[in-house]
């Protein structure tokens, strides 16, 4: 167990799977010519896919540090939010490279830049350029943990917008992307009615609860 | 081009115009089907393998010049089935795992003089045999291919079925069968798949059922044994492993449209000019076609508007995307 943990919480590890699933959905098929009928396309799907799973276990990482307090996986997995949070900014990156492409010229680019489709994906990527960016002590120490944290929380909106863009790229979408939204607004609403139920006694009934234990909390 | 033309008050709407070919046929189905019966009585069994024995030639009306066919492997390997999986390569796995589309039976029906159930086989004995045709195929998803199919004109199985004077669309339904279909018993979208076309898009000579293509057989992944294919339509018109074909009064439900009416029209006509709400339909990536230069403009109508502009007389193209 403790081997596992110090594996899980190593860079190298974190560093090995979040590289080999890009080398393993984008390199691999590329050169071995199992990219299908549609080369560009699959390429612009799975860079996609990897971009908003990985922003999807970021999100999902810190509620559940808050739901299993005492699970050692949870924690040590919870070392690599920012390199995970910076990967799912690369990936959407080569995501967004690859439409650029896909699109084949400039025509082409500046039609799909009037859909508002296409707007979710670009904002919601913009953020995660930011936060990128920001994701480094420096900032950290620049910003002040306070506002930092607060700059943040535009996680989640890129979430939101990213969801949405994913559930509507295609005829069906919808049906992939609710397996990525309805796991992460669980964790999340479960989160966030813990942290209330815990608090609550605390506060207002506090004497009842203090009485009630055998120690003070 | 232009198709868009100002409807005059006199114009009647074409569905409600019963096509000649139609009128003078109409009592051929009983002399063809009374045949067929005894014939499929008396041919031996091995004739009914799929599409078969049956005399198959390029109809060279439908060469269509100047294209290169999209290989067989790319037409077999990336499918739009939603019964079978959301993803393109999915269809060709899991239509191939258990799910039987031979032996087959279409049923033929509502409003008209002469319902059927009739076995796949027979019937394409039945319309006289089949034929290959090239054609362009383009998705709503901004792909195309060509692909040469196997099959017959619709316009034959309307004259045989005799459509009533009320019948003013064509309903086609796809199968049913949840125990092989995951996708089904998941009820994400509104089972059996159902498309539909008026009477006279059904007549029109480019309207085809497929029940092969490249010469041999249809495979699963492609709707298998018989799918309705409109090339100048996109490319969710043409609904796949058909269990009916009835004739009704009312536009049918179809069920791109009532998934989402703002996407995706009744009609569905290949239009460069009019977008999807989320991508440009001037284009489409061909399939094949290579990496970098697989690019080409979308023509109106698919490059069917000689033979097909004429339906749509009046019709503001926008409204009825």
């Amino acid at each position: 167990m403790n081997v596992l943990i110090k594996i899980l919480a190593h860079r190298l590890f974190a560093l090995a799977v979040l590289v080999g699933v890009g080398v393993w959905l984008l390199v691999v098929p590329s050169f071995t010519g199992r990219l299908g009928a549609n080369p560009l396309e699959k390429l612009l799907h799975q860079s996609g896919e990897i971009a908003i799973w990985a922003l999807g276990a970021v999100l999902a990482l810190s509620p559940l540090r808050v739901l299993f307090p005492q699970s050692r996986i949870v924690a040590a997995l919870n070392r690599h939010r920012r390199m995970i949070g910076v990967t799912a900014c690369i990936y959407g990156l080569l995501h967004f490279g690859f439409h650029v492409l896909y699109e084949g010229g400039w025509d082409g680019l500046v039609r799909s830049l009037s859909k508002p489709f296409i707007w979710f994906g670009l904002t919601g990527l913009t953020i995660l350029v930011i936060l990128a960016a920001t994701s480094n002590q420096l900032s950290i120490q620049a910003l002040g943990g306070k506002n930092w944290k607060l700059l943040h929380r535009l996680a989640y909106i890129a979430a939101a917008l990213l969801i949405y863009h994913q559930s509507i790229a295609g005829k069906g979408h919808w049906f992939v992307a609710r397996w990525l939204l309805f796991p992460l607004l669980a964790v999340q609403l479960a989160r966030v009615a813990k942290t209330f139920l815990l608090r609550k006694p605390r506060r207002l009934n506090y004497p009842a609860v203090y009485g009630v234990l055998s120690s003070p909390p | 081009m232009n198709y868009v033309h100002q409807k005059h008050s006199w114009e009647l709407p074409d569905s409600a115009v019963t096509p000649e070919a139609h009128y003078l046929r109409r009592r051929e189905f009983l002399r063809v089907f009374g045949f067929g019966v005894a014939a499929s009585v008396l041919l031996p069994a091995a004739l009914l393998a799929a599409t078969g024995d049956l005399d198959d030639s390029l109809n060279p009306r439908f060469k269509l010049d100047g294209v290169k066919l999209t290989p067989e492997d790319f037409v077999t390997g990336y499918n739009n089935f939603y019964e079978w999986g959301l993803a393109k390569d999915q269809p060709k796995d899991l239509a191939n795992r258990g799910w039987k589309t031979e032996p087959w039976t279409l049923e033929i029906g509502g409003l008209c003089t002469n319902p059927a159930k009739i076995d796949i086989v027979e019937l394409m004995k039945l319309v006289g045999g089949i034929e290959r045709r090239n054609y362009r195929h383009r998705c709503v998803e901004a792909w195309s291919m060509v692909i040469p199919w196997d099959g017959f004109p619709l316009a034959k199985l309307v004259m045989l079925a005799q459509p009533k004077p009320d019948a003013k669309y064509i309903k086609f339904t796809s199968f049913f069968d949840p125990t092989h279909s995951a996708a089904q018993r998941a009820n994400d979208l509104p089972w059996p798949y159902t498309e539909g076309l008026t009477l006279p898009e059904a007549m029109n000579e480019l309207a085809f059922l497929a029940t092969g293509l490249y010469g041999k057989p249809l495979r699963n992944q492609n709707g298998a044994p018989i799918r309705l294919v409109v090339p100048w339509k996109y490319g969710f018109k043409g609904a796949k492993s058909l269990a009916q074909i009835e004739f009704v009064a009312e536009q049918p439900k179809t069920t791109w449209n009532e998934m989402a009416p703002n996407e995706y029209g009744f009609y569905a006509n290949v239009n460069p000019n009019v977008d999807h709400p989320r991508w440009s339909q001037k284009s489409e990536r061909v399939i094949g076609g290579g990496f970098f230069s697989g690019k080409q403009s979308t023509l109106m109508f698919n490059g069917y508007g000689k033979e097909v502009a004429a339906l749509y007389m009046g019709m503001d193209l926008r409204k009825n995307f």
